[in-house]
Formats: structure tokens, C-alpha cells, sequence
């Protein structure tokens, strides 16, 4: 959830609140004062008629004061109500509802007679002021909120603009890329700091970086010439006639570990190389005449392990890209197509404009298909080799933004490579 | 002939020597720029191997200085660096053949032996080793003056056992001859077991004589 939403949502969750309880404080409070108030009414009048009874010896016959109505009635004997208030509802002929009243009881004495009086005070009044209350706080609520929303998610794009950014970048950050991180200063202290961490963080990890791969080109680089060196002697050692069996063993062994490491060595200074951006130069490259040309180069491999070739369906796709890369990738996805087969199997080969699919029958993989293109990842029945070959595919790919995927369905592998449509022309 | 090394490897150079004195050939060292410089200057050599990342500059000056003052001499440039646009420099700048390091003595003796045909218009225009003659020029083999029906793999074998004739061969160093940079794919070993079968059938069928012999746990030798 995004910054802004959540703080909205927070905003929100405490207005609601605030406006629940505030409201109804606010109507509690209302109710207490207009009770007082009507009740203090209703004991005025009370004492306006005790003392005109008292004055004037009669009971009063026109209603006075506030009161709604005063109903009189003689009760027989000094009933125990004196006085009591209570609130009730009447019926209301002309409105058609009930209507709430605040009712004063209360009994006096005139000559010798015991009357009780009530008297009635409307509650209508209240009614219509806790309906237009709600109303006006409901009103004030939704402005509030809008205008809450409206200032917190401008105020917080505004201040929170130099975060996005700085996050944006280091999205796109790639360390291979070799650009700097470049982060735009903030005047808001945290995300300054956070800039300023970051870069320094970069910043070394970019150098880091870099030492660790002029480390990795420079020993690959010197670990040529020893092994040529180690490679000559063997060889010169092998000429020597009279080895015994056990001796010229243990030579050929050596050899044959010295070549693999040489050839493992190449692979990787190749890979460097491809991380380096060392191939610049671009041409168009038909990659139909490329296909066939490895397939013919290729046929003898294909026969050798009692692979069948289908016929491989070409259209003219002309990809552009270099073309010792294309080449690499190409045999690369062709040899692992012949290596990882089994006896009898088949390998398919179609190029369209959008894609370039590889499908060969073999055994199911181990590991997910991530890892296959990974270095040093190969099936265990293959120890001769490198499992270098699809780390180099996908390296290629990444440098010219095609997508490398691997499925493996019903015994049989099939890679894609799914050109990016910038690059490809028919 | 005589061939000059220039290669600042001491050890690498002289493993050189040893595998080529013992082709028959006459060497001449050179261990920095400088001392090539002079080297070069001062007698004709049949074949010049040459490192490019050397003492005092870039073996890229000498094939330079090569081509403008002795264009007959053959180049073949030895590299640790394996770039594409080196391989392409050196070749425009005129070198006949670029290997990358590390190699096969015996890879770099056949593409010396290549280099050497290709550039002596007069020179042998066959090789023979017994009853067998092979044609470079025309990539046919004949035996008793029958010719062979040879693949193209075939062919490139058997050339590359008689420009190391009376040497081990390794599997391993055949392989990657015959495939080059496929190698990996391949239970090459195997294959190179065919191959050398194959060919050794072909030749003895043709009336030839077994010269293709195998070295107990190292390889193959072909001796005439």
C-alpha cells in the first residue's frame, strides 16, 4: 500500500471517529441544557399559578407563560404526588404523530379541594435542532474529509516527490551499466539523509564492484599464459618415448584436465567480456543464413549422437546485434540442444520475427529454469560439461533485451528467445 | 627455415623451440619489442610467431615492420588477450593465422606448416609419408596413386597426423582441431575414436599401410 493511501486511510479512520464521538457529545450536551431549560420553565409557571391561586383564590382558566397546555383535575383526596416531571408522548391531530412532551405533575389546595395540575411543554423544538445538528455535522464532516484528502495527498506528493524519484532510480539502478547513481537533493532532512546514504552506499558498492572485475578479467587474463606454458611442457613430456603405461596415463589426464580449464577460462573471459559492453560494433544480422550455416557445421555432431534434425523452419529475420555474439549464441543453444538429447532423439529448429525456438527431446531437467541459466549449472550425467553455455545465452540476451524461456513439456525442451521487436526487422 | 619466437615467456618460449627444432626447423628467439625489432631487421625469417602483448609495445609493430620491409615472411600471431578486434587487426595488418593461447604445440606446429605451404609458390605442394600423398591445394589424399573418398573431417585428420607425423597425438588436442569451439558438446573423445577408425579402415583398404597407431593412455602417433 502506498504511503499516501495509508495516511489517507489513517485520516479517515480518525475522522470517522472524531465526528461518531464528537457528534454524539455534542448532542448529549444539547439535550442536558434544553431539559434544564424547559424544566425551568415548567417550574416557573408552576409558581406562577401556586401564586395566582393564592392571590386571586381561583384557579387560573387561561394558560399563561410557555406551557402548552394545563390540564386540571380534582382529585378526591391529597393524592402522594406532589410534584413529579417525566417526559411523554402525545398524539397530534394536526401533525399526524406522536409528539414528545415534558409533563410538570404536581397537586394543590384550593378551598379545601385537592387539584392536580399538569402541565405540558412541546419537545418538538429540541427534536428539529438534534435533526439540523446532524445535518450541519455531517455537512462539516464531508468537507473536512474532502479538504483532509485533497491537502494531505497534494502536501504529501509534494514533499514525498524527492523519495519517488530517489526510489526510481535506484530502481533502474544497474551496476553494470556503469552510470553513476545521480540522486536530486531535498530540502526535507530525511530523505537528504537518505540520498546521502545511498549514494555512499552505490558509490562503494560500484567500486567494489569494479575492483572485484578488473580482478576477475586480470586473473583470467594471466591465467592464460601458464596454462599455455603447462600445456606446451605436457605435450613435450608426452613425446618422450619410454613412458610406462601408468605414467602416460596420468599425462593424458593431466592434459585433458589443463585443456578443459583452458577452454573453461575462455568461456569466462568471453562472459566478461559480454558484461563489459566489449562488443559494440552492430550490424545487421541475418540470423536464418546464421542458423543454417551452424546447422550444416553441426550435422556431423547431430548424426555422431543418432540425432535426428527436422526440417527447420526459417523466415528471413534480420536481428541487430553483433555477430560474433549471434554466432555464440546460436551454437550455444544448438550444441546444448545436442548435448542434453538422448539416443534417437530429435531437434527442432524455428526462427520467426517475434521469436527463435529451440525444441530438442531429453530427459526432464533438474532445477528450475532460472537456474538454468545460471553458471556452472549442467545435468550430472554430463561431467564434461561447463554448464557455462546458457549462462552466456542469457547474458547475450540481457545485453540486447531479448527474453530467454525455457519450458519442458512431454519429454521434450524447448527455449525461446523472444526478440525485442526494436531490434528485430523482418 | 628458419622461424623466430618473440614471446616473453621464457618457458613457453622455449617449449616452442624444443617441439619445432625437433620438426626440423632452425629457431631464433626474441623475449621484448626491441630485441624482435632488431631481430627482424636483420635476417629473413620463413616464419615469425609473435606475441602481442610483449615488453616495450605491442607485437602489432612488428607485423607491421614485416609487411613493409619483408612481405614474404609468414605471421602467425599468438595472443593470451583472444579479441575479436585484435584477430582483426592483426589479419588486416597482414598475419596469416592468429592462435590463441593456450594451444596445442602440435596445433601451432600444423598451422605453421600451413602457412609455410601456402606462402612457398615453389615449395612441395605435396605431403608423403610413404605410399600416401596428400594434396593441401585440392584437399584430396591418394594412396598407390588411388585416390581416397574422404570426409571433410577425414581429410582435416588425417592432414593434421601427417603434419605431426611421428608425434602423440592427444585425443583431447585432435578434438579440438577437428571442432574447434564445439568441442564442449561432444563426448568428443568418442568421436575421435571413430573418426581415427574410419580413416584407418579407408587407408588400409586403399592398400595403405597402418600408419596410424595408438599410444597406450595418451593418444594416437602416425609414423611412416
Amino acid at each position: 500500500m502506498r504511503i499516501l493511501t495509508k495516511t489517507s486511510l489513517y485520516y479517515l479512520l480518525v475522522s470517522v471517529v472524531v465526528f461518531f464521538v464528537g457528534g454524539f457529545g455534542y448532542y448529549k450536551i444539547m439535550q442536558v441544557e434544553i431539559y434544564d431549560e424547559v424544566d425551568d420553565q415548567l417550574f416557573t409557571d408552576k409558581e406562577n399559578i401556586l401564586a395566582y391561586i393564592r392571590q386571586n383564590n381561583r384557579l387560573p382558566n387561561v394558560t399563561s407563560g410557555i406551557s402548552e397546555a394545563i390540564l386540571v383535575k380534582q382529585v378526591t383526596d391529597a393524592s402522594p404526588v406532589l410534584e413529579a416531571i417525566s417526559d411523554t408522548l402525545l398524539y397530534s391531530a394536526y401533525d399526524e404523530e406522536h409528539i414528545p412532551y415534558r409533563r410538570l405533575t404536581f397537586t394543590t389546595q384550593q378551598n379545601g379541594k385537592y387539584y392536580q395540575y399538569t402541565i405540558l411543554k412541546s419537545l418538538m423544538d429540541f427534536d428539529d435542532l438534534f435533526e439540523s445538528t446532524v445535518l450541519a455535522m455531517t455537512w462539516i464532516f464531508l468537507m473536512l474529509l474532502l479538504g483532509l484528502a485533497f491537502v494531505n495527498y497534494y502536501v504529501n506528493k509534494h514533499t514525498w516527490r524527492h523519495f519517488y524519484d530517489t526510489l526510481g532510480k535506484i530502481k533502474r539502478y544497474s551496476l553494470a551499466r556503469h552510470d553513476p547513481l545521480k540522486l536530486r537533493p531535498s530540502n526535507t532532512t530525511e530523505f537528504q539523509e537518505l540520498n546521502e546514504v545511498l549514494q555512499s552506499m552505490t558509490d562503494k558498492i560500484h567500486s567494489d564492484y569494479l575492483n572485484l572485475k578488473e580482478f576477475t578479467e586480470n586473473v583470467s587474463h594471466e591465467i592464460q599464459t601458464p596454462l599455455a606454458i603447462v600445456n606446451s611442457k605436457l605435450e613435450l613430456f608426452m613425446q618422450t618415448g619410454n613412458l610406462t603405461p601408468p605414467q602416460a596415463r596420468m599425462l593424458e589426464e593431466m592434459h585433458t584436465s589443463v585443456s578443459r580449464l583452458a577452454r573453461l577460462n575462455k568461456s569466462l573471459i568471453l562472459l566478461t567480456r559480454i558484461e563489459n559492453r566489449e562488443f559494440r560494433e552492430n550490424e545487421e544480422v541475418p540470423l536464418h543464413e546464421l542458423i543454417e550455416k551452424q546447422l550444416e557445421q553441426l550435422q556431423e555432431m547431430v548424426d555422431m549422437h543418432g540425432l535426428t534434425l527436422l526440417p527447420p523452419q526459417l523466415e528471413p529475420v534480420f536481428v541487430h546485434m553483433n555477430r560474433g555474439l549471434a554466432e555464440v549464441l546460436l551454437s550455444n543453444l544448438l550444441l546444448n540442444a545436442i548435448r542434453h538429447n538422448q539416443e534417437g532423439g530429435t531437434i527442432e529448429v524455428t526462427l520467426t520475427p517475434a521469436q527463435c525456438c529451440i525444441r530438442n527431446t531429453g530427459e526432464a531437467p533438474q532445477g528450475s529454469a532460472e537456474q538454468l541459466f545460471g553458471r556452472f549449472m549442467s545435468g550430472s550425467n554430463n561431467a564434461g560439461s561447463l554448464g557455462i553455455g546458457l549462462a552466456l545465452v542469457s547474458r547475450i540476451c540481457a545485453m540486447y533485451q531479448m527474453t530467454p524461456t525455457y519450458t519442458y513439456t512431454d519429454g521434450v525442451h524447448s527455449i525461446c528467445i523472444r526478440f525485442n521487436t526494436a531490434s528485430s526487422s523482418k | 627455415m628458419k622461424i623466430l619466437i618473440i614471446e616473453d615467456e621464457q618457458a613457453l618460449n622455449a617449449s616452442i623451440v624444443t617441439y619445432l627444432q625437433q620438426e626440423g626447423y632452425t629457431c631464433d628467439v626474441a623475449y621484448d619489442l626491441r630485441e624482435a625489432k632488431l631481430k627482424v631487421a636483420d635476417l629473413p625469417y620463413t616464419c615469425v610467431l609473435v606475441d602481442l602483448t610483449l615488453p616495450h609495445g605491442n607485437g602489432l609493430e612488428i607485423v607491421r615492420m614485416l609487411k613493409e620491409n619483408t612481405p614474404e615472411t609468414g605471421i602467425i600471431i599468438i595472443s593470451a588477450k583472444n579479441a575479436l578486434d585484435d584477430k582483426i587487426t592483426g589479419l588486416e595488418l597482414g598475419a596469416d593465422d592468429y592462435l590463441t593461447k593456450p594451444f596445442h604445440l602440435s596445433e601451432l606446429n600444423a598451422r605453421l606448416k600451413s602457412v609455410i605451404r601456402r606462402r612457398q609458390f615453389n615449395g612441395q605442394k605435396t605431403l608423403r609419408a610413404g605410399d600416401l600423398e596428400v594434396f593441401p591445394e585440392s584437399a584430396e589424399a591418394q594412396v598407390h596413386g588411388r585416390k581416397l573418398t574422404l570426409t571433410k573431417k577425414e581429410y582435416d585428420l588425417l592432414l593434421y597426423f601427417i603434419t605431426n607425423r611421428n608425434r602423440v597425438l592427444t585425443k583431447d588436442s585432435i578434438a579440438e582441431h577437428l571442432w574447434g569451439d564445439h568441442i564442449e558438446a561432444l563426448d568428443s573423445l568418442d568421436f575421435v575414436y571413430t573418426h581415427i577408425k574410419n580413416l584407418r579402415r579407408k587407408l588400409l583398404e586403399a592398400g595403405g599401410e597402418d600408419y596410424i597407431q595408438t599410444v597406450y593412455g595418451i593418444g594416437y602417433k602416425f609414423s611412416s
